[in-house]
């Protein structure tokens, strides 16, 4: 089995003061690959990822990189660069010497680090800067120096925690693109650690769902969005519509399922008189009919430009909404509107009322 | 805005007033006083200061009590504030209490109980007998060595504490961010954890060096008259020699010392601080 990945975390548990933050965690990721621990804070992804650089003793288990059991390296052993939320740079270095770090520490003499940090602070854009001191830069510039420091020492591994949440949004799209494609140019293995799901969908191959401890799904951004396996999923990775109700009737496959808003058909195994929870994503939902309809009271025609975003009531923790391309007009507050979706659209998980 | 600032600028005068009054009219008095002499104004009290191999002995002594003091409270210091930096809840308390606590206990009474633990019969010598380490009670109150400890003793938490604050401040993940770099232990604290905490290391040493080197309580129940310092003869010369031109002129001589340490560290500090 080992061997077949280039990163392998086998069983990994960990517990803080007697609470376990993970338990039997496996987790594979292949060379050259870009991915996401995606989930809310204390999900247990920080710990993960602290666990690979070596920063953080796993309990239990162990981690396998490029076919080398590094379970009990020190961190300064691994060879795993990490890239840090507040970037953590050097307060009494210069940006050249931020960079140098790697390369000193592995004993290269001071002369011969120089070529090797002009060249990755060209890559990141950053030669003009390289005798700057780290305060006198912007929170862009540094997370470029964290990125340079982090790659010049050519690491197995990169790990980034949360890289771009002390950016505007702005700033933060452009440098995801930018460091998108420099990891791909230097074929860089890569892990992100971030609970915000469109950069993790904008950066990654791959993105791992994480849960209370728990991978809930690992898979590409497209199926993660159109296929979330658990509820936590279709919830925590893009807005969708969610209501809950309870099976009536079922034939070959279609269940009849009563809500606060009528019956609805829906394709499930689920038996009658079990609890579902329905969901369908806002774009998905039109006001031009459907496999299914209901009728709901409008709470918020929202016009965001390139999208107009409907609000319907809905009771106890349902959610009701309408994604429609465009600027629409002609519909407000208060008025009562049809909602409608394919069956294709609709995914149905089982819940414990 | 600038009404604002001038009215905070206010809030300064008391103060500003007070150290006028206390601090710098009768010390520049007493500065005049080491070069008024009855033909005039002369620096002659000061090349005979200089001249005089006692004088120049009891200096050389001062300053080097001060620096070994300095030395030793450093090297007891620096690592209980990265203690402290680690201690949690409880831990936290145990020691800033033991930091602040012996503080308020006076001078006089830690030496006298220092003098139970050296003195020739005490417990120390009982000790060093018993383990058999010596034969006769080595003598140990009334040298200089036990007035660098005890020096160090007192001083210790003004050189403990603005390392700790220093520490505290530094982001954790610094150290984190060496390892995974490839530092190991000795490379990240060389590199890393010691320049950052060195401004804390200036404050520290300057504020014991400066203490030490003036310092008259501690020398003179310690090692007594036989081991003079610079206070001790500044106090004999306005005591008992009621010579105050001489006091007047050592008085200078040692705040001489105390400013450079004070202007040195400060730029030190700067140093170091303006790159961080």
């Amino acid at each position: 089995m080992s061997g077949r990945h280039y990163l392998e975390v086998w069983d990994v548990a960990k517990s803080f003061k007697g609470t376990n933050v993970m338990l039997g965690m496996d987790f594979r990721v292949d060379r050259g690959e870009l991915v996401s621990l995606l989930g809310p804070s204390g999900c247990g992804k920080s710990t993960l990822l602290r666990i690979i650089a070596g920063l953080l003793n796993a309990d239990d288990g162990s981690v396998v990189l490029d076919g080398r059991d590094i379970t009990h390296l020190p961190a300064h052993k691994r060879n795993v660069s990490v890239v840090f939320q507040n970037y953590a740079l050097f307060p009494h270095l210069t940006v050249a010497e931020n960079v140098a770090f790697g390369l000193r520490a592995r004993g290269i003499a001071k002369s011969a680090t120089s070529d090797p940090v002009k060249e990755v602070l060209s890559l990141v854009r950053m030669s003009d800067y390289a005798d700057r001191p780290i305060t006198a830069l912007s929170g862009g510039q540094q997370q470029r120096v964290a990125v340079a420091r982090a790659l010049v020492v050519d690491p197995d591994l990169l790990l980034l925690d949360e890289p771009f949440s002390a950016l505007d949004r702005k700033l933060r799209e452009t440098m995801q693109v930018e460091l998108k494609a420099l990891l791909r140019d230097r074929g860089i293995t890569a892990i992100f650690v971030t609970h915000d799901q469109e950069e993790a969908m904008g950066v990654s191959d791959r993105i791992a769902v994480m849960n209370a401890g728990k991978i809930e799904q690992f898979a590409a951004p497209s199926t993660l969005y159109a296929q979330p396996e658990t509820p936590f999923v279709m919830d925590f990775v893009g807005l969708s519509v969610r209501i809950t109700g309870r099976v009536t009737a079922t034939q070959s496959g279609m269940a009849t399922i009563d809500t606060a808003y009528g019956p609805v058909q829906a394709r499930t195994e689920v038996g009658v008189g079990g609890t579902v929870l329905m969901c369908v994503r806002p774009e998905l939902v039109s006001i031009d009919g459907g496999e299914n309809t209901i009728s709901v009271v409008l709470e918020d025609v929202m016009v965001l430009g390139s999208k107009t975003m409907l609000h319907g009531r809905a009771s106890g923790e349902d959610r009701i909404l309408c994604e429609l391309p465009g600027i629409r007009t002609g519909l407000s507050r208060g008025e009562t509107a049809t909602l409608g979706w394919a069956l294709e659209d609709t995914l149905v998980y089982e819940v414990t009322p | 805005m600038s009404s604002r600032v001038d009215r905070i600028g206010l809030l300064a005068v008391p103060g500003l007033a007070f150290l006028a009054l206390v601090y710098a009219l009768p010390l520049l008095m007493l500065l005049a006083k080491s070069i008024q002499t009855p033909d005039g104004l002369s620096f002659a009290e000061y090349s005979a200061f200089f001249a005089d191999d006692y004088n120049m002995r009891v200096l050389m002594r001062t300053l080097r009590v001060a620096g070994l003091t300095t030395l030793l409270a450093l090297l007891i210091a620096y690592p209980t504030a990265f203690a402290m930096n680690r201690a949690k809840g409880p831990w936290l308390t145990v020691f800033l209490v033991a930091m602040v606590l012996p503080m308020s206990l006076g001078v006089v009474v830690k030496a006298f109980a220092w003098s139970i633990l050296f003195r020739a019969n005490g417990f120390l010598n009982t000790m060093l007998q018993w383990i058999g380490l010596t034969e006769k009670p080595v003598r140990m109150l009334f040298t200089e060595t036990a007035l660098v400890v005890g020096a160090a003793n007192v001083f210790l938490p003004f050189m403990v504490l603005p390392i700790y604050a220093v520490i505290r401040q530094m982001d954790s993940r610094l150290p984190e961010a060496a390892a995974s770099l490839g530092a190991g232990p000795f490379f990240r604290f060389f590199n890393v954890t010691l320049p950052l905490s060195l401004p804390g290391v200036v404050a520290g040493s300057a504020f014991t060096f400066s203490m030490a080197i003036s310092m008259y309580v501690i020398p003179s129940l310690i090692v007594g008259e036989r081991q003079q310092t610079m206070s001790m003869l500044i106090a004999r010369s306005f005591l008992y020699l009621r010579n105050e031109p001489l006091g007047a002129t050592i008085s200078a001589v040692l705040l001489a010392i105390a400013v450079f340490v004070v202007i040195f560290s400060s730029w030190l500090a700067r140093r170091l601080g303006a790159r961080q």
